[in-house]
């Protein structure tokens, strides 16, 4: 599973990062999403799956299985 | 011919605290989308299903502001989600610009700093819920006075920088301002909070402290059109926004594990293990609104069909979207097994609630926290004895007795 994060749309809601927080980080000073790894962290792939359909800016995408 | 009188008036009724009003289903199986008279009596489209609420909350044609605002349908006669907020002119920017300045404040990595303090404080609330039933044995005692009302309340303080000591005063002006019947004292209301906050802001800029207020008044200082009332605006928002929603939230879903023993039982066995799912399906299932979330048409839309002309006001009920059928299995049905379950609690979109992640770790702290301590947690009342509070803006219900 590859993930890809779309920056420019992200509305900082931090969501993705109380779900995965081994996958996705947020800027200190933007809010806006930092992804910390191009694939799920260890055990956070259901987690990665659920932030995708959660993002309220549709800013995260996955790819493969 | 008029048709006036076969058009549904927000807001409906419904059975009990964990019910919502059935109207919403039965708009629902006739169409996404439906035309409601508001609490005001003014004419607006409901949106009743997930996908269609979904649609708007992301469709940036929908905004909070209205093109002729005089002209705008009214909702109700509270201070707060009553009609057009903002300039129809400069709202995107000014949207991006709050949302920028709050981002940091309310990001993932504050909020995990803000944990512990938070375990601290429900702590806290946890052992004035004992004194009280030390003082008075044989009387139950309310939740919502020592725990969900005052938790989010010292949460949001702290986080504002807002000093505690005032509860009292901004407790009565928030249940003011959103009177949905409120009118002039609501207005009246608004004033004193945003008097308020502006003289909470001048103490700031002459003294800043790591708090949201503070960081306001920085930002103000290097973008001048950023004015007073715009900060002390915000700053009642982000306050009364902070509490009312947090706490009704403790308080219903501490209704929804104890209406059922064996629910009750199951999550105190393993508190920490279920919370993430459980605080998710309290969420989902907490009806808050009366009369749902505001937008107007910033311009002629298409939604499941239906034309939505400029200017309109459109009624996303978050409640009724999270409990559709067509997305989520017997949608009334409390079950912390749901997965995935992407309600719509929080909204969706550029305007999603800027307070999610807070209001996420705070129920996953105090549920568990709250049935370690009380296991045997019991309702002191028959759920249709709890008044749910129909005139209010963010709803809530009137009092949660327990007995342990």
């Amino acid at each position: 599973m590859k993930i890809t994060t779309d920056t420019a749309s992200c509305v900082a809601s931090g969501q993705c990062v109380l779900l995965a927080p081994g996958t996705f980080d947020q800027d200190e000073e933007t809010g806006t999403v930092v992804l910390l790894t191009g694939e799920p962290a260890a055990g956070e792939e259901e987690a990665v799956r659920q932030a995708e359909l959660t993002c309220p800016a549709a800013a995260i995408r996955l790819t493969g299985s | 011919m008029t048709t006036t009188e076969q058009t549904p008036r927000l807001p409906f009724s419904r059975g009990n605290a964990l019910e919502i009003a059935p109207d919403y289903e039965a708009l629902r199986r006739q169409a996404p989308v439906s035309r409601v008279l508001t609490p005001a009596g003014d004419p607006a489209w409901l949106i009743t299903s997930y996908e269609e609420a979904k649609e708007v909350f992301r469709d940036k044609r929908f905004g909070r502001s209205h093109p002729a605002p005089e002209q705008a349908s009214r909702i109700s006669y509270a201070a707060v989600q009553d009609g057009p907020s903002g300039d129809f002119e400069s709202e995107e920017r000014e949207h991006k610009r709050m949302r920028r300045m709050l981002a940091p404040a309310f990001s993932a990595p504050r909020m995990r700093a803000l944990g512990d303090r938070i375990a601290e404080l429900t702590d806290r609330c946890l052992d004035d819920l004992q004194a009280a039933r030390d003082a008075d044995p044989g009387a139950p005692v309310d939740l919502t006075d020592f725990l969900a009302f005052p938790l989010p309340v010292l949460v949001i303080c702290e986080l504002l920088g807002v000093p505690y000591e005032d509860r009292e005063k901004f407790r009565g002006l928030s249940e003011r301002i959103a009177m949905m019947d409120g009118g002039e004292d609501a207005q009246a209301a608004m004033t004193e909070f945003k008097a308020y906050m502006t003289e909470l802001a001048e103490a700031k800029r002459a003294d800043p402290q790591p708090d949201v207020i503070s960081d306001m008044v920085a930002v103000q200082a290097d973008d001048p059109t950023f004015t007073d009332d715009d900060l002390a605006r915000m700053g009642a928002g982000l306050l009364f926004a902070g509490h009312e929603t947090t706490s009704t939230r403790i308080a219903m879903g501490t209704l929804f594990l104890l209406t059922d023993t064996a629910r009750r039982d199951r999550f105190a066995a393993d508190p920490e293990g279920q919370v993430a799912q459980t605080v998710e399906e309290i969420l989902r299932l907490t009806a808050t609104s009366g009369t749902g979330l505001l937008r107007y048409a910033h311009e002629d839309v298409e939604v499941a069909g239906i034309r939505i002309t400029r200017g309109d006001a459109v009624l996303i009920s978050s409640d009724a979207a999270n409990r559709d059928e067509a997305v989520f299995a017997d949608p009334d049905e409390f079950d912390p097994d749901r997965t995935p379950n992407v309600h719509l609690a929080f909204g969706t979109g550029a305007h999603v609630c800027i307070g999610a992640n807070l209001a996420r770790t705070e129920l996953r702290t105090v549920f568990p926290k709250l049935f370690r301590r009380f296991p045997g947690l019991r309702l002191a009342v028959g759920i249709d004895e709890i008044g749910v509070r129909t005139n209010r803006v963010a709803g809530g219900v009137d009092r949660v007795p327990v007995e342990w």
